[in-house]
C-alpha cells in the first residue's frame, strides 16, 4: 500500500530524531525482557535449588503427621508403596524417611531439630544433599551412628568432623530417649532457615533408638521425569491411595509460587511503568513531527485527503517507530539473554545476602517466549495510544492556514 | 447542463476574532463559467486570498451564497467538503506545497489515490501531464531536486490530475522569476486552449494580469472593476 510506503518515509525526515524515539523503545524492551528473564532465572534458581536439596517434587504423608510429627502418622506399607511408585512411568526415583522432632546437644549447648532418618542410598537419588557437604562424608560409612549436620548448627553447637553429640526424642512407647552421635560430615545448602533445623541419620540407627522393629516411615519424597508433568503424578498417585496426604513442591513450600506470582506482577510494573515513560516519548515526537508539518498536514486536506486518512498516517507513522525499535529491542533482548543464558551471570561478589534466601550465586536467565510476545503486544498498544493526541491535533488542523501561510 | 462552474452571490466574509473586525468581503457577486481563465487581482489586502478561499471550499463566508458546479457548498459538512475538493477543485499553491518526500509522479498522482484509481490509470494520467508540463524526464525527481518554477509546473499537474471541475491558484507567479512565470503562463494558457480547463487565479503582478481573458480587480472587499478581453 502507498499509504504505508508514505508513513514510513515520513518517519525519516528528522532521522535523528525518530532515531532517538526507535532507540529508546528498544532500550525500554530490552530492560523489561532482561530484568524479566533474570528475575525468572533468579526464581528458577531458587526453585530448582529448592526442590532438589529440600522438597523434591512430591513428597506423601500420612494426612495428620504434619501437625505435631507424632511418630505414630506414619505411612503403611511403605516399602511396598515405594516400590508401587517406582514402576510408575513418570516417577524418576522415591525415598523413604522416617522423622522425628528432637534435641541435639554438645558441651556447649542444645537446640530443637528435625531429626531424618534416611537410606543414604535411597536418599542421594532424590536429593543432592551429597553435593551441599562441605566437610567430610555423605551418610554412607561404615562408623556406628553417623550425624550429618550443618554448618550452621556445627558453629552453634562448636562441633567439628568426628565431635559426639547427642541426641534426644520421643520413642514408641512416648518415653524420651536419646542417642550418642558421631558427626561424619557438614553439609550447607545456602538456605539458612532450613540449615538450622535438618540434621542427618540413618534410618536404621533413628528406628533402633525409637524403639520400632518394623521399618517406620514418615515421609516419602520423589522426583518425577518430566518437571512440567509433577500434577499429573500427583494426581494419579492421589487417586490410587485417597488416604494419603500427597502435595507437589508448590503445596509444600507456598513461599515459591508466591515468590513467582510477586516476581510476575513486578515485571508488569515494570512494564507499565516503562510504557509509561514511552508514551509521553512517543506523544513528545509525533506532536513535533506534526506540528512542523502543519502547513503540509492542511494541504492534504485542502486537496482532498480526508480526516480519517489523516488520523490514519500519523497513527501509522507512530506505529512504525515502535515496529523497528520494538523488534530491535527483542533482538537486543533475545541476544543478550541468550549470550548470559550459556555462562550465567556470577552474583558471587553479592550472594553472601542471596545465600540467606537459598540461592545460588550464578544466575541463568530464562528466555520465555511469552515475555517477549507480551512486551512486543505492550508496545504496539503504547505506540497506538501515543498516536492518538498527535492524529487528532494533525485532524484538527484548518487546511485554510496551508493556503494562506507564506 | 449549465456552464456556469462558479456562482457566487453577494459573499461577505468578516473576520472578527481580531480586535477590531476586519471586513475582507463586503457583498462580492461573481460568475465564473467553464473555459474561463481568469485573474482576481488586486493590492495586497483587497481580500484575494479570502475569495479564492471560499470559492475553493477551504473557508465559509459570514454571509452569501457560494455554488460550485451546481452544489451549494454551504451545506456541506467539513467532511464532505473535503470529499467535494477533492473530485472538483484543483488547488495551486503560492509556495508549490508538494509532498517532500514523494517523487513528482508521486506526488502528481496523489489526489487520484485518494479516488481510488488504477495503477494503469494513474501512470498513464502522470505521464501526460508530466509530459504536458514539459517534465516528461523528471517523473522521479523529488521536489528538493526540481527548480520552484519546475515544482510549480509539477503542482499544476497535480491540481489537473483528478480531473476537477476547475483549478484554483492564489498567487501561482509569486516566488517565481519572470522566466519561469513566462513559462508556467504558457503552459497554464495552453491547457486552457487546448483543454477547455477552467482556471481562476489572483495576482498583482501586472505579466500575469496582461496574460489574463478576464480580469476581475478587487478594491477593499468588493468587485471594482471587471473586464474580458
Ligand atoms: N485569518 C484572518 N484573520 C483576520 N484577518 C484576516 C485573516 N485573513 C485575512 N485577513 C484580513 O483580511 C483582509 C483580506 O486579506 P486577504 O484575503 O489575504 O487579501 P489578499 O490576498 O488580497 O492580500 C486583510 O486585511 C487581511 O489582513
Ligand atoms: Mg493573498
Amino acid at each position: 500500500m502507498k499509504w504505508i510506503g508514505l508513513a514510513w518515509k515520513n518517519i525519516w525526515r528528522n532521522r535523528i530524531r525518530s532515531i532517538v524515539v526507535i532507540g529508546a523503545i528498544a532500550i525500554g524492551i530490552w530492560a523489561i525482557l532482561f530484568i524479566s528473564g533474570f528475575t525468572r532465572g533468579m526464581v528458577q534458581n531458587y526453585i530448582n535449588d529448592s526442590i532438589s536439596t529440600q522438597i523434591s517434587h512430591i513428597q506423601i504423608h500420612h494426612p495428620k503427621f504434619g501437625d505435631d510429627k507424632e511418630l505414630k502418622f506414619n505411612i503403611a506399607e511403605a516399602h511396598d508403596l515405594r516400590q508401587e511408585l517406582l514402576s510408575m512411568d513418570g516417577v524418576k526415583s522415591a525415598t523413604t524417611r522416617t522423622i522425628s522432632n528432637g534435641m541435639i546437644s554438645s558441651s556447649k549447648g542444645a537446640r530443637g531439630v528435625n531429626i531424618i532418618g534416611i537410606d543414604p542410598a535411597e536418599e542421594s537419588q532424590v536429593t543432592a544433599m551429597k553435593d551441599k557437604m562441605i566437610e567430610g562424608d555423605y551418610l554412607n560409612v561404615d562408623k556406628k551412628n553417623p550425624i550429618i549436620i550443618s554448618r550452621r548448627i556445627a558453629e552453634r553447637l562448636g562441633l567439628k568432623i568426628r565431635s559426639k553429640v547427642i541426641l534426644t526424642f520421643q520413642n514408641v512407647a512416648q518415653d524420651i530417649t536419646a542417642g550418642a552421635f558421631r558427626v561424619v560430615g557438614i553439609y550447607d545448602t545456602g538456605n539458612a532457615q532450613y540449615d538450622e533445623l535438618q540434621i542427618y541419620v540413618k534410618k536404621e540407627d533413628l528406628q533402633r533408638l525409637i524403639g520400632v522393629d518394623e521399618p517406620i516411615v514418615h515421609e516419602m519424597a520423589l522426583l518425577v521425569n518430566d518437571f512440567n508433568a509433577v500434577d499429573q503424578v500427583r494426581d494419579q498417585i492421589k487417586s490410587a491411595h485417597p488416604n494419603l496426604l500427597i502435595e507437589n513442591y508448590k503445596e509444600l513450600s507456598p513461599d515459591l509460587e508466591l515468590f513467582n506470582t510477586q516476581i510476575k506482577l513486578n515485571i508488569v510494573i515494570l512494564t507499565v511503568i516503562i510504557m509509561l515513560a514511552l508514551i509521553f516519548g512517543i506523544i513528545n515526537t509525533m506532536l513535533m513531527a506534526v506540528l512542523e508539518r502543519k502547513k503540509e498536514l492542511g494541504m492534504l486536506m485542502a486537496i482532498g485527503m480526508n480526516k480519517w486518512k489523516v488520523f490514519r498516517l500519523i497513527v501509522m507513522e507512530t506505529l512504525f517507530l515502535s515496529f523497528v525499535g520494538g523488534p530491535l529491542g527483542l533482538l537486543i533482548a533475545f541476544l543478550s539473554l541468550q549470550g548470559f543464558a550459556q555462562t550465567g551471570i556470577d552474583l558471587s561478589n553479592w550472594s553472601g545476602g542471596l545465600s540467606q534466601f537459598g540461592l545460588n550465586p550464578i544466575i541463568y536467565p530464562d528466555l520465555h517466549t511469552g515475555s517477549f510476545v507480551f512486551v512486543m503486544f505492550s508496545v504496539m498498544v503504547t505506540a497506538f495510544l501515543a498516536s492518538i493526541y498527535p492524529a487528532r491535533k494533525a485532524v484538527k488542523l484548518k487546511p485554510v492556514d496551508a493556503l494562506r501561510a507564506l | 447542463m449549465s456552464d456556469i462552474v462558479i456562482q457566487a452571490s453577494e459573499l461577505h466574509k468578516t473576520y472578527d476574532e481580531t480586535a477590531v473586525p476586519v471586513h475582507a468581503l463586503r457583498g462580492v457577486n461573481l460568475q465564473i463559467k467553464q473555459g474561463e481563465f481568469t485573474a482576481i487581482v488586486g493590492p495586497s489586502g483587497s481580500g484575494k486570498s479570502t475569495l479564492l478561499n471560499i470559492i475553493g471550499g477551504l473557508d465559509r463566508p459570514s454571509s452569501g451564497n457560494i455554488q460550485v458546479g451546481g452544489t451549494d457548498i454551504s451545506t456541506l459538512n467539513d467532511n464532505q467538503l473535503i470529499d467535494f475538493r477533492k473530485d472538483n477543485i484543483g488547488f495551486v499553491f503560492q509556495s508549490y506545497n508538494l509532498i517532500p518526500v514523494l517523487t513528482a509522479k508521486e506526488n502528481v498522482e496523489f489526489v487520484m489515490m485518494l479516488q481510488g484509481s488504477s495503477t494503469e490509470e494513474r501512470d498513464r494520467r502522470t505521464k501526460e501531464l508530466m509530459d504536458a508540463v514539459g517534465l516528461g524526464d523528471r517523473m522521479h525527481n523529488r521536489p528538493s531536486e526540481l527548480s520552484g518554477g519546475q515544482q510549480q509546473r509539477v503542482a499544476v499537474a497535480r491540481a489537473l490530475a483528478p480531473k476537477p471541475t476547475f483549478i484554483l491558484a492564489d498567487e501561482p507567479t509569486a516566488n517565481l522569476d519572470s522566466t519561469s512565470t513566462a513559462n508556467l503562463l504558457d503552459i497554464m494558457a495552453r491547457l486552457n486552449k487546448e483543454e477547455n480547463i477552467t482556471f481562476v487565479f489572483s495576482t498583482h503582478d501586472q505579466r500575469v494580469i496582461d496574460r489574463a481573458r478576464r480580469v476581475v480587480v478587487l478594491e477593499d472587499g468588493l468587485i471594482a472593476s471587471d473586464t474580458a478581453s
